[in-house]
Parts: C-alpha cells; structure tokens; sequence
C-alpha cells in the first residue's frame, strides 16, 4: 500500500510519503506514543497529513488528535539533512503495526 | 471532640489510626494564577522545564520497578512519559508565560485546556479519554511546580492514603508496604481501590464526602467496619480505637484459627461457604479464609480498561489456571455481565438512557453471539482441568436460557470436532435477579442444574430503587418482606424440582441476614473472601432449628423494620461479638427529611 518515496521539488522541500493505518485500533496512545518516539530522534521536521490536517509527528498529543482509525491513509512528511531517513522508519513503524523493532 | 467524622463506604475491614497523605487531586483548585514581571519570566519558563524534568525523571525510575505482571500498566507509564515530553504541551505553557506573562502552573493549566478543546472533538471515545492522562501529567508537573510533596512513590514512613480517585495508574506508583488504608471520594464497592486494599489486607472506604477537608499530616482512624473517618481524634477517641483495633485484630485472628473447619451447624446442617472474585489473584485469599470454592467468578475484568476483545487463548489461559488452583474445589463462572454502561469503544455508540434495563449481561452476549462463544469456549476449555460450573446472569425468561444453551452446545460441537477436551457434564446454571425469574422459577428449574440468587440486583428490580441514588438509598432494603418472599419462592421452587440454589450477593455476608438464609435452607452461599471466617463462625454457632423458627416469624412480618429488629435481637442475643464489629446492610435507616 506504500507508495514510493518521491522528491516533491515545487512544495518548499520536503520529502513525502503515504502509508495505511494498518494497526488493528488505528493510531491509539500505544502507537501514537512509539511514533512521537521515534520522529524525535531524528532532526527534521516531521509532519503526519490526514485528511489536510497537518500534525507534528514529534507531539503524542497531535498524533492522537488525528484520530486516524485502521484504513486511513496518512501522509508523512519530512523536511531536513535525515529527513530521508526518518521517513523510512517511520515507514517500517506502520508496515510493523508499531510493533518489534 | 475530634475535628470532624466523615463517613463512606467500607469496601474492605479493619481498622487503621495513622496520618493522611493526601494524593493531590483537588487541591488543583487552589491552583496559584499570578502574573510574573517580564523580568523574571525567563527563570519562570526555566522552573516549568525544570518541573516536567523533574516528574520525567521521576516516572522513568518508577518505570524501571514495574514488576513483569504489571506490564500493561508499564505501558501506561510510557505513555504518559511521552505525553510529558511532548513539545506540544511544555511548549505551549512555555508559549503562555512568555506572551501572557502566567505563572508556570497557570500557563500549563491552560495548555491542558487548549488540548482538552481539542480532545474533545474526537468522535472516537478511547482517544477522547486519553485526554485524563494528559490530566494526570500535567497535575504532577504542577503540583512540583507548587512545591507541594505529593509523589506517591516517595511517601515518608507509612501513611493512610486519601484521594479524590485512585487509578490503575496511581496504584502503579504506590509503594505498597508504605499503606495503612485508603479512603477516596469517588469509587464503589467493585472498584480498583476496593481490589487492591482487600488483596493487600488494608482497610479501605470508598464515597467518602468532605474527604477535601482533611489536610496531610491529620491523625486519622480509616474504620472499615463502620465506614467512618475519625479527623484528629481526641486522645480519649483515640485510646477506643486502639482499644477496639486491638480487640478486632484478637476476634480475627481467633476466628481465622477455624476458618478452615466445615460450615456445619450445631444440629449438623452443612452449607457450603465460597468466595466471589473477579481476579485469578484473589484465590489466595479465598483458600487462606477457609473458602471451600469460587462460587462466583466475574469475569468482566478481562474485558475492561482495554480496546480490544480479549482472545479466547488469552481467556482460557486464565480459566485454567483458575479452574487448576482450585481443583478439586469448585469454581463456578458468571458469562459476561457487562453493558452499554461499561464498555469497551469496540461496540461503537451503545448510549442508553436506562442502561440497568438496557442491553446488559445475557442481552449483551446474545447480541453478540462470537463474542460470547470465545468466551463459553474458553470456560469449556478449563472445565477439563478442574471441577467448572457455568452461569448465565440477568435470565428474564425460559427463551433466553434455552438460546444461550444452543451457543453453548455449539461451542461444545466444535471443541469435540477439533478435539479439544471439556467437560462435557459440566454444570450449568442461571442467575435469578429479576422478579420476572423469581415467578418463574419452577420452569427456570428445569432447563438448569443449579439456581444462583444474585440479590444485589433482586433488592434493586424489585423495590425499584437505584442504590446509589441517595435520595432513595435508604429503600433499599435486604430484608424486605418482597426480598424475602422471592428468596424463599426460588429455593423452594429448586428443591422441588431437585436442584440446588445458593445465593451470592452481599446479604450472604451480612452476618445478621445469614441465619435467615440459613433457615431458608440455602445449599450455599458465596461472598467476599474475607467475610467467610466470620460467617462460618456464625454458622457454627447456630443452630438450624433456630434459624427455621426465626425465618417462620420473620415472613410473618409486614414492615421491614419489624424483621430488622427480630434479626437484631437474634444476634444481640448470639452474637455479640458480631454486634460490635460489624455494620450490616441492617442498619440502613436514613430515612427521607
């Protein structure tokens, strides 16, 4: 359900990426918390898009007032030098359900 | 005189004297709002950041205890550490110091509105929820802020713990050798507080009004017989209740000595005495107070405080270790006895105006027939490992209980096909609290083999009154001449068609109700592990020929208070000792002003 990873060069820089909620309660305290985790390791800016809500990915609470339920489609954003990086992280987090590594 | 008496709900007994500490909920209202000079804001937002540094750490450490049972409220923890790293959170009370110029409490209180408003929008009721655990964090950065020492995990020397709530959360970062008591404003008889002080052995009170005005450092007696709260007592006050704590640590311990003999009265009638539990854990408890099997085991629990079904590998798993520990003894289950009020976000939208007459227990389980199968299964599963019974509750009607017998003959056709073992003479039951299956016990009779009278709902259904609601409370009335009538119409219905009938709700352990039961010729009885000793004390000091000529005079009465003083004088008689130590549902005459 991923799409690829593409360069969007006309928006001011930022990488993208779209991926399916896939975790059987959609993004709950559980996975909302293990994402803001691991989007605060990295430098860039990240940003969670559903529905044109645009949340930080670094903020628990702004991932859970996205509300994405199992099936919604999220677009990941991120702009900055690991900016390529996090996004496959975060990437392998959904396809993962949040879970191991 | 002492400063004040209060009183609450007594959820587990004895007595405890020692100082409050005061779990610092609502002293959020006196929350400081102060607006800081330019000057000093930059050393305000170092003090906010310092705070939440300050709980981060804090929680981390406790983080680092949570045994591996605890897990799942290991993961509580984690998220409530992520919540207090936020940037979200401190950023935005940063945010409110810096422009508004607030004090660093104030300004966070108001980054916690701002995400209440945005909580509050969310249609999905588990995330809405989440919203009081952002609550609780920001409660203990401010409550740092304040200066005020409230960490649960760092209470000096023992202390009676007060609070306006306790939650799975908090008792998370209790040390628990440090307890002597709890005492909380909110919570009911079933509640996490009530659990953990039975489980720990301490006394507790739950509903306790006022309990704001008693400040930390307060020399308190928690009376968990009585359900009072005894402020600052005065040095005679408090020479009676050590006297009294004294005297009922010597009646327990005497009457555990032969908690482990039969229940057997002086003329030789034997009555079975079982525990109701709701946790795998309380089987200690039940077997140390001499309980001879698990006559009710709830199994809602499970089902709670999560947002998925559990699994019916998950269930069994728990069943079985049930059904094992107590093997030969015999543990009877209770299908799911949830409803709309108390649920799981997985059933979506179940709002009901009336939900005590709305889509509850067997309604429930047959609305949702997989999700009762999972669990018949898994109780089908563990009756090859022990001596398993099964009961429906909230039966209304012969239909019902046939309808729940298909599913569990379905479930059974399908163990046997993949060849799982169960027990395929496994008893089976119904519950009878409504009047509807009082009257109609004779058919009820033989579609089963055993009755078990569930009498907190009876009393409710058939004097109509919310027990809760304390504007009418005081109708509630276990001795009610209708209570009594229906009770005696479903045992003797049973024992005419040859099954037994036992009986599980409190009335079971009020020592002043039990000769009645007795008399009724009850085959057995199943109550709070800890009550047990006492009963059958009281059952090996009676006599059944007493309790029948009690019982023949008592149905003759036609006022409640007329009955409740013949059980009085029976006990004042017997059993003084009781008189002292225990309040009974008796001694419920508030009357309305």
């Amino acid at each position: 359900m991923m799409d690829e990873s593409t360069m969007t060069d006309e928006t001011p820089g930022y990488l993208s990426r779209k991926v399916v909620v896939s975790s059987e309660n959609g993004l709950h305290a559980r996975p909302a918390g293990r994402l803001a985790q691991e989007a605060q390791t990295f430098d860039s800016e990240i940003s969670l898009v559903v529905d044109d809500q645009a949340v930080d990915a670094k903020s628990i609470l702004d991932i859970l007032t996205l509300a994405a339920g199992p099936g919604h489609m999220v677009e990941l954003r991120a702009r900055g030098a690991d900016a390529e990086a996090a996004l496959d992280r975060l990437e392998a987090l959904f396809l993962n359900k949040f879970e191991g590594a | 005189m002492a400063d004040s008496t209060l009183t609450g709900i007594p959820v587990a007994t004895g007595i405890a004297i020692g100082k409050a500490f005061f779990v610092n909920r609502n002293h959020m209202a006196n929350l400081p709002r102060q607006i800081v000079a330019a000057e000093d804001m930059p050393a305000e937002i170092e003090r906010l950041h310092a705070a939440f540094k300050s709980v981060e750490t804090e929680l981390a450490a406790i983080r680092e205890q949570v045994p591996e049972e605890l897990k799942s409220h290991g993961s509580l923890i984690d998220t409530h550490l992520m919540m207090l790293k936020d940037p979200k959170l401190s950023g935005s009370a940063e945010k409110y110091i810096e422009t508004l110029g607030l004090n660093a409490a104030w300004a966070l209180e108001k980054a916690v509105s701002d995400q209440e408003a945005a909580f509050e929008a969310i249609k999905d009721q588990y995330i809405r929820e989440r919203m009081q655990d952002v609550r609780v964090v920001a409660e203990k950065v401010q409550t740092k802020l304040m200066g005020v020492k409230t960490d649960l995990a760092s209470i000096s020397g023992r202390a009676i713990i007060m609070a306006h709530d306790l939650t799975p959360a908090d008792t998370v970062e209790l040390q628990v050798d440090k307890i002597m008591a709890f005492a909380t404003v909110r919570g009911g008889k079933t509640s996490h507080t009530g659990i953990m002080a039975r489980s720990l052995g301490i006394p507790a009170l739950v509903g306790v009004g006022r309990l704001e005005e008693v400040h930390d450092g307060d020399l308190v007696v928690i009376d968990g017989l009585t359900g009072k709260i005894v402020v600052n007592p005065t040095e005679t006050e408090l020479a009676e209740y050590n006297e009294r704590a004294a005297l009922f640590e010597d009646y327990t311990r005497k009457i555990r000595r032969h908690c482990h003999l039969p229940a057997e009265t002086f003329d030789g009638s034997r009555v079975m005495v079982q525990a109701n539990i709701e946790l795998v854990e309380e089987v200690t408890a039940v077997l140390d107070n001499g309980g001879e099997g698990v006559g009710l085991y709830r199994t809602e629990y499970a089902y709670l405080n999560r947002t998925t079904l559990p699994t019916e590998d998950e269930l069994a798993e728990k069943y079985i270790d049930l059904a094992a520990i107590m093997s030969p003894r015999k543990v009877v289950f209770r299908t799911l006895d949830l409803g709309s009020d108390k649920f799981i976000s997985t059933f979506g939208e179940l709002n009901e105006t009336n939900p005590a007459m709305g889509l509850r227990a067997i309604r429930f389980c047959l609305k949702y027939p997989q999700l009762f199968k999972t669990q018949l299964r898994a109780i089908l599963r563990a009756s090859a490992y022990g001596n398993v019974s099964l009961m429906f509750p909230m039966i209304s009607g012969v239909k019902e209980v046939r309808q729940a017998k298909a599913w569990l003959a379905q479930a059974k056709a399908e163990l046997r096909r993949e060849g799982v073992d169960y027990d395929p003479d496994m008893p089976l039951g119904t519950m009878i609290e409504l009047p509807a299956a009082v009257m109609i016990a004779e058919f009820l009779a033989h579609e089963v083999d055993f009755f078990s009278i569930g009498t907190n709902d009876l009393i409710q259904y058939s004097i109509g009154v919310d027990r809760t609601n304390r504007h009418v409370s005081y109708l509630y009335q276990p001795l009610h001449p209708a209570t009594l009538r229906a009770i005696k119409l479903v045992v003797d219905a049973a024992h005419q068609a040859g099954i037994e009938v036992s009986l599980c709700g409190e009335v079971a352990s009020d020592p002043f109700c039990v000769p009645i039961l007795l008399g009724m010729g009850i085959d057995s009885i199943s109550m709070t592990p800890q009550a047990i000793p006492g009963i059958k004390r009281i059952i090996r000091q009676t006599n059944m020929h007493d309790c029948r000529l009690l019982l023949k005079d008592v149905l003759e009465c036609r006022t409640v208070s007329r009955i409740n003083n013949l059980v009085m004088d029976n006990i004042f008689k017997h059993f003084p000792e009781e008189v002292t130590f225990f309040s009974s549902l008796l001694e419920n005459d508030e009357l309305p002003s």
